[in-house]
């Protein structure tokens, strides 16, 4: 752009609220004070560090008095205020200037907020019923192993003890991480003996094909199954029958004790905390969606985090290398408090809008509320400048920095009306974080592309608007290419799927005027696809020399 | 909210295929908000008889302006100087609109470029339901809130009929009896004896072009001398 692009400084409220106060929390409320901002550390529970009773305790030693440490220098901190027996009840606004509402014993209290991180915990949910076992004094689950082997492990002494795993779940490296270290503990003493049957063992963690090899060679012995065995748990008499695979017979062991394996998975309370902040729910009740762009700690909104047992499974070290990312976010984005950003970002025409709420219910990012004089806003801090909204509006009355209707209604014009040696002229729509870097790469590389090639940039497939493809098409333009991002490398999430779906609308208005649909092209591809971008545009000159 | 949708093109194709030049007016408001006749629909379907008219090997002008609303004469002024640049004119407001434009141009041919459909309420983005008839006499207080001239396939006012089968209508299972939905809710508000009450027949004779005044205009009218 010739002109310099206006900028503005926006003012942000700089304390930080961390939804969950287990290690993960607890953690990213002392690196986030430590950059500077006050903190507000919620948890539902008692106290810090605690998880609640179905909660994953995967610490041990080391771990455990980290934690102390963790929690004894947030207790000390002036910087942060610790609210337990407290949830949030209500969030609004955006990046910046969030309001949320908690609720303590008595009261609720309102708190304006710069930036929000989500710390729920993993949970633990034992899976004795998928092997027909009932929990007793004798079969237990493996959290109760590891409590009792912290209380007492001298209990174990003498005692057979059989784990069972990977045979009622995919197996999970947490999940076998846990086993092996109670495994361990049993081969550290005296006389106690561990079996463990799996259907897998999946060691894509550090130090666990060391600590599997540390158990077997202590003298554990491992069973690979195939198939569920035969557990019979009669009058506290325990046994188990398999096919061994090495003997190549029936075996059968009578433990004392069975040790069932425990699903780790999402806290329930995630579905809440994504419909109270907006935020995209992703799979297995997690609050992350899989996609490249949110790694490691964002979501689909700005200045809303994800750390630890809240976005995904993974060990202890992985959460708290979470919780030191959510706080170089933090840091990112509220820095000294105030903001500089483009002026033109994405500009709403209030004597234009109709109020119809499309923008507002369209926008992937959340950017869009209504004020008290119930005008529609568009925050420019939460705002991408994806054009989902821009291109949505019936009125055209949203405009998008660069990427303004007038400047993009001209150059499709001009792009449309070039010819070039009686080739076919193709408008291809190029999204600026894939479709048009692989445009690029063809061009560098010298690879073969349409004579009437002609890329019209755009910041996100969501952009791109039916008037502009149908525009091209009535100015001249033999094809029209939509080069989107592929599903789920959206950075705005849905910009993609707006694109496609509106070429599949623009494909049917074709029909109807009766030409070939096969006019407009909607394709997705990723920057470093140079030869994928000259594949399907090639392809495209083709279809469109052929008629 | 009064909802349209767009005509299929091949009807608005057919109804300006002996005009040169065609004028194409959005409306702001209704229309605009349920997606059919704003200032987008209005550029697609420029784009739609252009690319069918030089197909056809008989280019196509267009123009497209989208006014506030057409059904304000204020908002139609606008246009006054551009119509005569042009054959002829495809509203795509509702039928108020259109009848509007139609009257304050009569030299120029006006082609509807939606069909509207009914008075409803927006559920999603793009997503509307039928809620009101504009029957004149409104039952709502005496029926829990729910239509019965919309959603009984009768019009009913005082249902449920015999055709009333475990919550849906006889004439579609996947159609709910209005008046099963009504007794529901009355129920829920202790007030079943609204379903025990006579409400007494709507005056279907009002089915002629209605007029209304608001109450505290009669006499702005009145000293304008205004018919």
């Amino acid at each position: 752009m010739t002109q310099q692009t206006q900028m503005e400084t926006i003012n942000l409220s700089t304390d930080v609220l961390v939804v969950g106060a287990g290690m993960t929390g607890v953690k990213a409320a002392a690196e986030i004070a430590a950059s500077g901002y006050r903190v507000v550390l919620i948890d539902e529970g008692t106290g810090l560090g605690k998880e609640a009773g179905s909660s994953v305790a995967d610490l041990d030693g080391e771990e455990l008095a980290t934690l102390d440490a963790l929690v004894e220098s947030v207790n000390g901190s002036e910087m942060i205020e610790v609210m337990t027996g407290t949830r949030i009840d209500g969030a609004a606004g955006v990046p910046g200037d969030f309001r949320v509402w908690l609720s303590g014993n008595d009261d609720i209290v309102e708190k304006s907020i710069g930036a929000i991180v989500v710390a729920s915990e993993l949970v633990a949910c034992p899976l004795n019923e998928a092997y027909g076992l009932n929990l007793s004094d004798t079969v237990i689950t493996q959290s109760q192993m590891e409590a009792a082997l912290c209380e007492n492990p001298a209990a174990f002494a003498g005692k057979s003890v059989a784990f069972m795993l990977g045979l009622a779940q995919d197996g999970n490296p947490l999940v076998l991480e846990r086993v092996l270290k109670s495994v361990l503990a049993m081969e550290n003493m005296d006389d106690a003996s561990a079996y463990v049957f799996a259907g897998d063992l999946k060691v894509a963690e550090d130090g666990l094909e060391r600590l599997y090899l540390e158990c077997r060679d202590k003298g554990a012995m491992t069973v690979k199954l195939t198939e569920m065995p035969a557990i019979m748990q009669e009058d506290g008499t325990l046994s188990i029958t398999y096919d061994d695979p090495v003997l190549q017979r029936k075996v059968e062991l009578s433990p004392d004790i069975i040790v069932v394996e425990e699903a780790i998975g999402a806290d329930q309370v995630n579905a809440a905390l994504a419909d109270m902040l907006k935020i995209d729910m992703g799979s297995m009740g997690f609050l992350q969606t899989e996609n490249v762009h949110r790694y490691p700690v964002s979501t689909n909104r700005e200045g809303i985090f994800v750390v630890g047992g809240s976005r995904r499974v993974k060990k202890r070290y992985g959460a708290l290398m979470d919780a030191e990312n959510a706080a170089i976010k933090v840091r990112n984005l509220l820095g000294d408090g105030t903001i500089t950003i483009p002026a033109n970002k994405a500009v709403l025409d209030i004597g234009k809008c109709t109020f119809c709420l499309t923008c507002y219910r369209c926008c992937p990012h959340g950017a869009i509320y209504w004020s008290a004089d119930n005008k529609p806003v568009i925050s420019k801090v939460a705002c991408q400048g994806c054009g989902i909204c821009a291109s949505e509006c019936p009125m055209d009355a949203i405009q998008i920095g660069d990427f303004n209707d007038a400047d993009m209604i001209d150059q499709v014009t001009r792009s449309s009306t070039a010819k070039a040696d009686g080739a076919p002229t193709i408008v291809a729509f190029c999204c600026q974080n894939s479709g048009l870097e692989a445009a690029r790469m063809a061009e560098l590389f010298g690879m073969p592309l349409p004579k009437g090639l002609k890329t019209v940039a755009v910041p996100c497939a969501g952009k791109v608007d039916i008037d502009y493809v149908m525009h091209a098409l009535a100015e001249g333009a033999d094809g029209v290419v939509i080069m989107a991002c592929h599903n789920g490398n959206c950075k705005s999430e849905k910009g993609s799927l707006y694109a496609s779906w509106r070429a599949a609308n623009a494909q049917g208005m074709l029909e109807a005027i009766g030409i070939e649909k096969d006019r407009i092209c909607f394709a997705t591809t990723a920057s470093n696809m140079g030869a994928d971008f000259s594949g399907i545009l090639m392809s495209m000159e083709e279809t469109l020399t052929g008629k | 909210m009064i909802v349209a949708e767009r005509k299929p093109f091949e009807e608005v194709r057919a109804m300006v295929k002996d005009f040169k030049k065609v004028l194409t007016v959005g409306c702001g408001t209704c229309v605009a908000v349920c997606l059919a006749g704003g200032e987008k629909e209005v550029g697609v379907l420029n784009s739609e008889l252009k690319i069918a008219r030089r197909m056809e090997g008989s280019p196509i002008q267009t123009g497209g302006v989208t006014v506030e609303r057409q059904c304000d004469m204020e908002f139609l002024e606008e246009l006054d100087g551009i119509v005569d640049e042009y054959d002829a004119i495809i509203s795509m407001a509702c039928g108020a609109g259109i009848q509007f434009i139609a009257e304050r141009f009569p030299d120029i041919p006006v082609f509807p470029g939606v069909d509207t459909s009914f008075i409803g309420v927006n559920r999603e983005v793009g997503w509307y339901e039928e809620k009101c008839r504009a029957c004149g006499t409104c039952v709502l207080g005496m029926t829990a809130g729910i239509c019965p001239v919309t959603m009984c396939a009768k019009g009913l006012f005082n249902g449920p009929c015999g055709g009333t089968n475990k919550g849906s209508c006889e004439i579609n299972s996947d159609q709910p009896c209005a008046w099963h939905r009504i007794h529901e809710r009355l129920a829920k508000q202790n007030r079943l004896q609204n379903i025990l009450d006579i409400c007494p027949p709507n005056d279907w004779r009002n089915q002629t072009p209605r007029t209304i005044v608001q109450p505290g205009y009669k006499d702005r009218l009145a000293a304008f001398g205004i018919k």
